[in-house]
């Protein structure tokens, strides 16, 4: 018998009860792992996740197609049975060798022909996409009309305090609340103040800019020269 | 001038200045204080008023250097190459006792010139004595005047090699009349030199005494002596004899005059009676030249008397031409003749004695660039002397001419033509470089090297010089011979390169040839003949434009010139009628492909050198396009995929086209771009239209899958292209429902082409794959402001907020940069031709490497992009193979630490974005990645390079590019070696650890391989591109990328894993080194892991047998083998035995090396990998064999053994296959 794709099996008196890792397969490897269990006691669910942890309930997969992830990996799988005995039979498991997920009258399929049949499994039906896409665009259009409609009850109606909400559909509409706008409103401001600055009025004005240049110029000097040592250091110079 | 008295106004206001500074420094005290730059000067620095000498300074700097950066770099270059004064003594004392010495040489007795036994044996005539027959007596009398000559003195000559040249004056009486005649003086000099270099050989104070000839000229030698011990290097003192400058009269050296008698150089008895002798004036040259190297001493000297920017420009040339390889051989622009040069251009104030160092180079570049010496000579005698030759009589006899103070000699004589016009063509790209602020002038200019492979696009060697020979004989050349003293080289080069030359007219800016050369040699040594100058190179620069065309366009047949152009070509020259009437004579050359059309100049030069110089085409080597073969797809005929690539194109227009005059869709389309490098001819194998077999695969219903049985159906690439629809509020402002739309779109575009064009298409959720010409597309429908609501956060305020999200960012990355990318890249490729087989190169070169997943392709697109939009100090690549070179240069000598590379693609940038760039670069260096590159749409995020390559990559890759490139250019410069091009493509293997072989069978890019198997599978697709109303073939299916996408996600955090896409046959694995330290137990990273106890706690280490077992059954139907190797574990694991033992050795078992050995006490240990760090097992058996028998009963299975020597390093590489009986059960070690 050729061994496949063992279960490395870590049993240890630690929170999750069983950890096994196994390899990303297709969903064939859940049924593998309840049958290679079953001799331990009746397995009442398997659920394989990317990392140990407490378990989550995932929300139902609604789509077929769209917002996958699938785990890539090395996966844990949560064995959970129906009674507690059982755990105990799956401890003394690990004194008895590898488990084998894969045997040969449940193979799993792993290479080349596991490829094969992703390949064959990427390629989707095109009616049943559309009808699962215009399922969700009908819900959503049913549920964006709902939001409108209630939007539009609220347009300019004022709340329990007096205030009325502005929106960008009533008449007079406000300024967008987004970042970009505060920002361009700020620029704004500070141009119309920089118009009104006199730049060239009083005499200390224009010894100021002259000081300045003369600062610059000592500044990118020394900056060079900062830069210069640095290249000297790595022996920059040396031209053959 | 508009400064100074603004700078005088400064001055006096100083005081004042200060004292009104103060007050308001007062009020900005605190910031300053705050100020957490050291380094930076501080503030009341930055504003103290400036003295006069710092305001000097600062002028200096404006008006005579371009910056102050650039006068800071010239400061430390010049101080690199200048001689220091502690040196200088010593040479001074070395010089003194030469000069004592060379006074003590004994006289010889008179003997005729051809009876040299009085020379001993150690010593031998350092001249070419042919004809060996000559009158004439000599006898040797101790030099009448010695002088140090030439850029010692002057204080111009540069490190690293210090030459001092010092005139020997050979005294009246050892010559007689007539010694100006065949060769005679240049015999008696000769043999005075042998004279002397048989005295100072038997002297210790020297630590070689050797011959050379000066600037390679065989009329001239020289004798070189080195001083002993450690300064050997430090410098050459060079031995010129000459004679007393009055003792020829200067009128029977003029240009026209024969100083070579035929009958003598042809050895016939008599002399033909009534042939005029033919003017001999290189011959003549070279004993004028003699004669004034004192005047032109003190002529210099004066040039440089309070001069010193003269010094310092100097030597600034003098770099810029050894960059250049100009300044050595024969016929070279050496450094006395850019002194001379400088010295012109003082006299004719060009250069005044107040210019800076840069000045003086700029202006003598200015000077190179806009004069043409060979067509308009010049000269420095100053009052016209009415009996002197006048310029055109030496434009008579000489290529370039630069006539010397006396008048007589011209100072390029040996100078061909074409070098000056190389060296014409060198300083006006320098110029332009000097006035473009966007490049740093002073790197490109004086620090980096010019070779001729990385110059030039085509180089191509003249195997055996022996071979001009033929040439001389063919062209007629006895009297250039006879005035070169027999050099046949010299002699024909001029006139080869001038056939080379009008050959290649229209197609190449410049046809240069390397200088020929001769090394120095030992005085017991006979002298190098002609043909040791070794191979000659020639470079060819070409016109883009014209270099490829196949058509040669003649005369027309009834005018005189036709004629001429007939005899010129030979037999290629036909009679064409052409389309507008005419009937001409012209050349075709037969070319079909790309590849084929660049080579041929390839043709014209084997053709014209088989007609005109008699060379045969075995003995010309032509390195342009060795590496191509690399680029080629399957068979000879198609080319380099250049073909490929522009149907591709076509095909994909075509589609653009459809899609935008697509009926019945609710949005238009607005715009369709191509991402994939296809789109943008820089895919290394481009597509090539197919049509699957149906029998080859497994069927359902309408769908082809790849059979188990059968070998991997061929990879079809999809071509990626974005499609822009129209914005419109009918778009969701919701991410989810904008995807539903965007699968309704790719079902709705499926349909429509199929019904309006009957295009095979598949859509898919993400996209929609279309069948095309052979050629699968791949649709993908954009929403331009989907970036834009994925960005979307809600601050708690209310306040809508834009966020770069991960999803965001690709999405971007995809929809918007990287079509962006894709069509400037296809802007390049229109301008020069060669970027996309130029990236190609690349990108197969690092793919080879094992490195294509280490960086990305557009980050390669770029770097190569690079070479074409910045090319200083070069010009752009006109040819893949010297644009690969440049490529491995670039990643190999840039510093990716301290500067920005910044691709200025469609000239979005302008100087001072750049500096910008640069400042905030080095602000920001260590969070930014280690490989920055700067677009004009992506000046600060350098996303190309964001995740890759990493440190430890890139310098890999350095490190792999510096040697590949050491490699080629020493292949392809070696014209008689084999080379073998492609070993720069063959990956080093030795340093992973683990390697896993494939099946050929299962890699459907097999054929891609650098080395072509012989055989391979067939791929079940047939050639073709007008299929309609076919199945879709399997498209984007290569299980060897499904193979190392699982092993990636699987055992990323312990190996890397390396592979060359392109037909590799095995992966690399290599095991990450921090990964294999023990780690605290945790559940969480149990992955690949196995526990054990370190000091009874608790530890995992990585169950190496496991995972390579893993690798295998991953791997099924692909995977051959998995071979574990020596190799980081392994090192590791010495480390620890040295720890432990005196003595040890090491053994390789399965996938684990295990080390034995016994400690101080005799104790005997043993570990193994990968078990490193578990206390050391204590084992009592008698010696490593006894050891290794327990082992193997133990394990119940073959051992594969392997002694290392230990302590030394292993000397065979173990070959090992893991056994699959191997499991967890009988593990050895643990």
């Amino acid at each position: 018998m050729c061994p496949r794709t063992a279960v490395r099996l870590f049993v240890g008196d630690i929170a999750p009860p069983l950890l096994y890792r196994v390899f990303s397969l297709t969903l064939r490897v859940k049924d593998s792992l309840s049958r290679l269990f079953s001799r331990c006691g009746h397995v009442q669910s398997v659920d394989i996740c990317d990392k140990p942890g407490p378990g989550e309930k995932k929300d139902k997969l609604t789509s077929k197609f769209f917002d996958h992830k699938t785990v890539k990996g090395f996966q844990v799988a949560y064995v959970v049975f129906r009674k507690p005995a059982a755990v105990q039979a799956a401890k003394a498991l690990s004194q008895q060798g590898p488990l084998l997920i894969s045997t040969e009258s449940h193979p799993v399929k792993t290479g080349i022909s596991k490829w094969i049949a992703s390949y064959e499994a990427s390629i989707v039906d095109p009616k049943e996409l559309k009808a699962e896409v215009d399922a969700y665009m009908q819900d959503y259009d049913k549920k964006m009309a709902e939001e409108e409609a209630k939007a539009a009850k609220e347009e300019g109606v004022p709340d329990e305090e007096g205030w009325v909400k502005v929106t960008r559909k009533g008449r007079k509409p406000g300024l967008p609340r987004t970042e970009a706008a505060n920002l361009r409103v700020l620029e704004k401001e500070k141009q119309k103040r920089a118009r009104k600055e006199l730049l060239n009025f009083y005499a200390w004005q224009h010894r100021e800019t002259k000081r300045e240049h003369i600062a610059q110029l000592r500044k990118k000097f020394e900056e060079d020269k900062q830069r210069i040592a640095l290249m000297r250091a790595q022996r920059k110079f040396r031209p053959y | 001038m508009a400064g100074s008295p603004e700078a005088a106004e400064e001055a006096e206001q100083g005081p004042e200045l200060r004292a009104g500074g103060a007050v308001r420094r007062g009020k900005r005290a605190a910031p300053t204080a705050a100020d957490p730059q050291p380094a930076k000067l501080s503030r009341a620095e930055l504003y103290k008023p400036p003295t006069s000498e710092e305001l000097t300074q600062l002028k200096e700097t404006e008006d005579l250097f371009h910056s102050s950066l650039l006068r800071l770099q010239i400061e430390e270059l010049l101080k690199e190459v200048t001689l220091k004064e502690t040196k200088k003594k010593k040479i001074d004392a070395f010089l003194h006792d030469i000069n004592s010495l060379l006074g003590a040489i004994p006289e010889t007795p008179e003997t005729e010139l051809t009876d040299q036994a009085w020379l001993s044996k150690d010593v031998k005539v350092p001249f070419l004595q042919v004809p060996f027959n000559v009158k004439g007596r000599f006898h040797f009398v101790p030099p009448a005047e010695l002088k140090v000559v030439g850029s010692y003195l002057l204080g111009t000559c540069i490190r690293p090699e210090i030459n001092v040249d010092i005139a020997v004056t050979m005294p009246r009486e050892i010559f007689q009349d007539k010694d100006n005649l065949n060769q005679r003086y240049h015999r008696k000099r000769a043999l005075y030199l042998s004279h002397i270099a048989q005295h100072l050989s038997k002297e210790k104070l020297f630590g070689s005494v050797k011959f050379a000839y000066m600037n390679s000229n065989h009329l001239k030698p020289i004798l070189l002596l080195r001083p002993q011990g450690k300064d050997e290097k430090m410098v050459t003192v060079r031995l010129h004899a000459c004679p007393d400058s009055a003792l020829f009269k200067p009128s029977r050296f003029y240009p026209s005059k024969n100083n070579v008698r035929t009958a003598w150089f042809m050895e016939q008895s008599t002399p033909k009676e009534g042939a005029a002798e033919p003017p001999t004036p290189h011959y003549n040259n070279s004993i004028l030249c003699d004669t004034v190297m004192l005047s032109h001493l003190h002529f210099l000297s004066n040039a440089a008397t309070d001069f010193p920017g003269m010094k310092d420009g100097l030597a600034l040339l003098k770099v810029w031409l050894n960059q250049r390889q100009l300044s050595k051989g024969l016929g070279s622009f050496s450094g006395f003749l850019v002194s001379m040069l400088v010295a012109y251009l003082l006299m004719k104030r060009k250069i005044v004695k107040m210019m800076s160092g840069y000045q003086v180079l700029r202006s003598t570049l200015q000077f190179l660039a806009t004069t043409d010496l060979s067509v308009t000579g010049i000269s420095l005698a100053k009052d016209a002397d009415p009996s002197l030759p006048v310029l055109d009589d030496f434009h008579q006899a000489f290529e370039v001419v630069f006539v010397d103070p006396s008048g007589l000699v011209n100072l390029c004589a040996d100078m061909t033509a074409s070098k000056y016009h190389q060296v014409q063509f060198e300083a006006k790209r320098s110029m332009e470089i000097l006035d473009d602020r966007m490049v740093d002038g002073f790197q490109v200019l004086l620090m980096t090297p010019k070779p001729m492979l990385r110059t030039f696009d085509h180089v191509f060697h003249l195997k055996h010089v022996s071979k001009l020979q033929g040439t001389c004989k063919k062209m007629q050349l006895l009297n250039e011979l006879m005035d070169r003293g027999g050099n046949y080289v010299a002699a024909a080069l001029p006139f080869v390169v001038s056939l080379l030359a009008r050959g290649l007219s229209q197609r190449a800016q410049l046809v240069a040839h390397s200088l020929p050369q001769i090394p120095e040699w030992p005085v017991d040594a006979e002298p190098p003949k002609h043909k040791d100058v070794g191979p000659l190179t020639f470079g060819l620069l070409f016109v883009p434009e014209f270099a490829a065309s196949t058509l040669e366009k003649g005369p027309q047949a009834d005018h005189p010139e036709a004629l001429e152009f007939r005899t010129f070509w030979g037999e290629k020259s036909e009679l064409r009628r052409f389309q507008d009437g005419s009937i001409c004579e012209a050349v075709v050359w037969e070319a079909s492909t790309a590849c084929q059309k660049r080579l041929i100049p390839e043709q014209i030069i084997r053709h014209l050198l088989k007609l005109h110089a008699d060379i045969p085409e075995s003995s010309i080597c032509y390195t342009g396009a060795l590496l191509e073969s690399v680029i080629k797809t399957g068979k000879e005929a198609w080319g380099t995929g250049e073909e490929a690539m522009v149907s591709v194109v076509c095909s994909y227009d075509d589609l653009s086209r459809k899609l935008w005059n697509l009926k019945e869709l609710p949005l238009t389309v607005t715009a369709v771009q191509g991402v994939h490098p296809a789109l943008r001819y820089t895919d290394v194998f481009p597509p090539i239209p197919v049509k699957p077999i149906y029998s080859f695969h497994n069927r359902r219903k309408h769908l082809l899958l790849p059979s188990e049985k059968k070998p991997c159906p061929a990879y079809i690439t999809p071509l990626k292209i974005i499609c822009h629809m129209e914005g419109s509020g009918q778009w969701p402002q919701d991410k989810g429902a904008i995807k539903r739309i965007k699968a309704a779109f790719h079902l709705q575009l499926a349909e429509l082409l199929r019904q309006q064009h009957q295009l095979v298409c598949r859509p898919a959720v993400t996209h929609t794959d279309v069948y095309k010409d052979g050629y699968v597309f791949r649709l993908q429908v954009a929403y331009h402001r989907e970036p834009l609501i994925l960005k979307e956060v809600v601050t708690p305020e209310g306040m809508l907020k834009y966020q770069d999200t991960e999803e965001s960012r690709q999405l971007e990355l995809e929809t918007l940069h990287l079509p962006y990318l894709t069509s400037s890249l296809h802007g390049l490729q229109q301008q020069h031709p060669v970027f996309g087989s130029t990236s190609r190169l690349a990108k197969r070169w690092i793919s080879a490497q094992l490195l294509n997943d280490s960086i990305s392709e557009e980050c390669v697109d770029l770097l190569v992009a690079f070479l074409f939009l910045h090319p200083a100090p070069f010009t752009p690549p006109s040819s893949p193979q010297v644009g690969f070179l440049r490529f491995l240069n670039l990643l190999a000598a840039f510093d990716w630490k301290n500067n920005p590379l910044i691709v200025n693609l469609n000239t979005g940038l302008t100087d001072s974005d750049c500096a910008e760039i640069k400042n905030k670069f080095v602000a920001a260096r260590s969070r930014l990645p280690v490989m920055f590159l700067a677009t004009p749409k992506d000046q600060w995020s350098s996303m190309w390079t964001r995740e890759r390559p990493s440190a430890q990559i890139l310098q890999r890759l350095v490190l792999l590019a510096s040697e590949s490139r050491r490699a080629l250019e020493e292949q392809l410069m070696d014209p008689l070696s084999d080379q073998d091009v492609k070993m720069v493509f063959r990956p080093p293997l030795d340093f992973y650890d683990v390697l896993i072989h494939l099946n050929p069978n299962q890699i459907p890019r097999q054929l891609e391989s650098v080395d072509r198997p012989v055989k391979s599978a067939s791929r079940g697709v047939v050639k073709n591109s007008s299929a309609m109303n076919i199945l879709f073939p399997v498209v984007d299916y290569d299980p060897v990328q499904l193979y190392l996408q699982e092993l990636r996600d699987a055992f990323d955090d312990l190996a890397l894993f390396f592979y060359d896409k392109h037909g590799g046959e095995v992966i690399a694995v290599l095991w990450k080194p921090l990964s294999f330290q023990p780690q605290p137990f945790k559940v969480s990273s149990m992955k690949g892991r196995k526990v054990t106890t370190l000091n009874n706690e608790l530890v995992c280490v990585p169950n190496v047998e496991a995972i390579l077992e893993d690798f295998e059954i991953l791997g099924e139907g692909l995977v051959k083998s998995v071979e574990a190797r020596i190799g980081a574990v392994f090192t590791n694991l010495m480390l620890l035995l040295r720890k432990f033992t005196t003595c040890f050795s090491m053994f390789s078992l399965n996938h684990f090396t295990v080390g034995y050995g016994t400690d101080e006490a005799g104790a005997e240990h043993v570990c193994s990998t990968p078990d490193i760090g578990i206390d050391l097992v204590h084992l009592n058996y008698k010696d490593h064999f006894s050891l290794f028998s327990v082992l193997m009963a133990e394990g119940g299975c073959m051992w594969n053994l392997l002694p290392i020597v230990a302590g030394k390093r292993f000397l065979r590489t173990p070959k090992l296959k893991t056994s699959k009986a191997l499991n967890g059960q009988n593990r050895p070690l643990t």
